[in-house]
């Protein structure tokens, strides 16, 4: 998988629509095709991408991330040029007691299938932000998967007053510190 | 004797210029004049978002409208990237909403239908062209008789939200609001509604308003044509008349349809027959006096070239105090609704019952191409 290629993908509206739009940091402009490298990340579209406004510490993305090809692919790391630590996070528990953790392993996401990242769901995690996500702007996410193939995301930055479902303290070791 | 009392109150009215101003019904020649056009929405109930011209503007009115204006508030860094920021974000709510969707993270997308021919059309303050570092329409000047609030006046940024449903409308004034929360402080959401007809709509003095308004082609060239300010963009002059129904109250028929020179019961002109008979400053009634009186509203309203010609999409309010939102495009403020104005805010017999307490202008960006964003010819390819 040494070889990459630029695939302008047929996207959901939501990101073409921003997709002039500069990266996090305010300043930088990117370019709107997302690169790719060849492997289960080609198989991927995403739609409905957001994340979370916030000036610091934790924040979390969402969006639908769709497996387009005829066999799983698996999510496995998540990364931003501002060198957040992120990670996939899942719900445990239902109603008030819901309570969220790192995923165990890998998020699969079967053929044909969709991964729905939302709040009260899975998400992907900011831990503790390096620069600031500013509502209006977008936030650029690379998305490793287990072949090592990559792709590189669009999230445009809304406000948003839910998503603060609480932590098992107990759950894993990556929350140290909150 | 009633009637004699509303007369001498309009011939005071016209010599003290008690001019409060205000350009509220028809005015024009009859032969510009056309129906409101059929609504454009498709069988679904929405209106088209992307084209050449933004909707909300040359469509049909809607029955509900809010006018909302907002002060941008700055970070670091370059206030041009912010402002594209905004404005693409502001791009894809509008997009989403008016196709009955709602806006990312939307905690109530359900609420974005049925569409209700939803138009969401967008607007920048002289300030925020600075910003652009391109554009220039200038701000209104203070027209006589302004009793300006505040918090009715010049914003930064101004959308106009159209519906023909409450709850849809609210839903979308909320979504963009909440986009919008820390970027900037919202300073009015003037909310308004009116019965959409073929002729105009009536407005709370029961008058016929939006008569005149051109039609067709005539519209369009009023609107956007050249010179403008930027191809397909144009200008809205909002402008916040509260009405003195009260004292409105006591004006008998005639007294009313003189000081309008229309009569309220079916907007013929005075000099006229049928409200498609134009208006005629020279027309004489039975004792040889004009038929219209020089100060009757249409009198002073009645563009003096086509350069004054603009297109009124105004909508009433009521509340604590009731009026008309009035609302202008047209693509040169300069030469149309500012002279207008001037004339009416000097003279106009309406002006007894009228209080202007807002007033803005803004420049309408040009229409979006799917994929780009409002202001994109503006702001210029990243």
């Amino acid at each position: 998988m040494n070889f990459r290629k630029t695939t302008a993908l047929a996207l959901g509206l939501g990101l073409l629509l921003t997709g002039c739009a500069q990266s996090a940091d305010g300043q930088q402009p990117a370019p709107a095709a997302e690169q790719k490298t060849a492997g289960q990340a080609e198989a991927l579209a995403t739609s409905e991408t957001w994340a979370k406004a916030a000036e610091s510490g934790m924040s979390a993305a969402f969006g639908i991330l769709h497996n387009n090809s005829g066999t799983p692919i698996a999510l496995r790391k998540i990364s931003n040029a501002q060198g957040d630590q992120i990670q996939i996070h899942e719900m445990r528990g239902t109603g008030d007691g819901m309570t969220m953790a790192q995923l165990e392993g890998d998020l699969v996401i079967e053929p044909g299938k969709d991964a729905v990242l939302a709040p009260g769901g899975h998400h992907l995690m900011f831990m503790d932000l390096q620069e600031s996500l500013v509502a209006a702007q977008t936030a650029r996410l690379k998305l490793e998967f287990a072949d090592g193939s990559s792709t590189e995301v669009d999230f445009p930055i809304r406000n948003f007053d839910g998503a603060n479902e609480s932590y098992d303290e107990h759950a894993g070791d990556a929350h140290a510190g909150h | 004797m009633p009637g004699t009392s509303v007369d001498r109150r309009l011939l005071l009215g016209t010599t003290a210029a008690a001019a409060l101003g205000g350009m509220l019904t028809g005015f024009g020649t009859g032969k510009l004049s056309a129906p409101a056009p059929a609504a454009t929405a498709n069988p679904q109930g929405y209106r088209p978002f992307y084209g050449k011209y933004q909707s909300g503007i040359l469509d049909g009115q809607q029955a509900h409208a809010v006018f909302a204006g907002w002060d941008l508030h700055w970070r670091e860094g370059s206030k041009k990237e912010q402002l594209r920021a905004v404005l693409q974000m502001i791009t894809d709510d509008a997009a989403r909403l008016a196709s009955g969707r709602g806006v990312l993270a939307d905690t109530e997308p359900e609420m974005a239908q049925p569409g209700g021919e939803l138009t969401l059309t967008v607007g920048l303050g002289q300030s925020l062209l600075d910003v652009a570092g391109r554009g220039q329409i200038g701000t209104l000047p203070r027209f006589a008789g302004d009793q300006l609030d505040e918090q009715y006046g010049q914003c930064d940024l101004l959308i106009q939200f159209c519906a023909q449903e409450q709850t849809v409308l609210h839903h979308a004034v909320r979504a963009v609001s909440k986009n919008l929360r820390g970027l900037g402080a919202r300073r009015f959401a003037q909310t308004g509604f009116i019965n959409p007809g073929g002729r105009g709509f009536r407005n709370l003095f029961g008058q016929l308003d939006g008569i005149n308004n051109p039609g067709g082609e005539l519209r369009e060239s009023a609107v956007f044509g050249q010179p403008g300010w930027i191809e397909n963009g144009t200008t809205l002059a909002l402008r916040r008349f509260e009405m003195d129904l009260d004292g409105w109250d006591e004006v008998d028929g005639a007294g009313r349809d003189h000081a309008l020179g229309r009569r309220q019961s079916d907007g013929a002109p005075l000099s006229g027959a049928s409200v498609d008979d134009p208006v005629d400053l020279a027309a004489a009634n039975e004792l040889g006096l004009p038929a219209i009186a020089a100060n009757a509203h249409v009198a002073l309203a009645k563009p003096a070239s086509a350069d004054e010609t603009m297109h009124r999409r105004g909508y009433n309010f009521d509340g604590a105090a009731s009026g008309l939102l009035f609302a202008s495009y047209q693509r040169d403020p300069a030469t149309s609704f500012i002279p207008v104005q001037h004339r009416l805010a000097a003279a106009d017999a309406l002006n007894t019952w009228l209080k202007p307490v807002g007033s803005g202008l803004y420049a309408i960006l040009p229409g979006v191409r799917e994929g780009g964003y409002l202001g994109e010819a503006l702001l210029g390819q990243v």
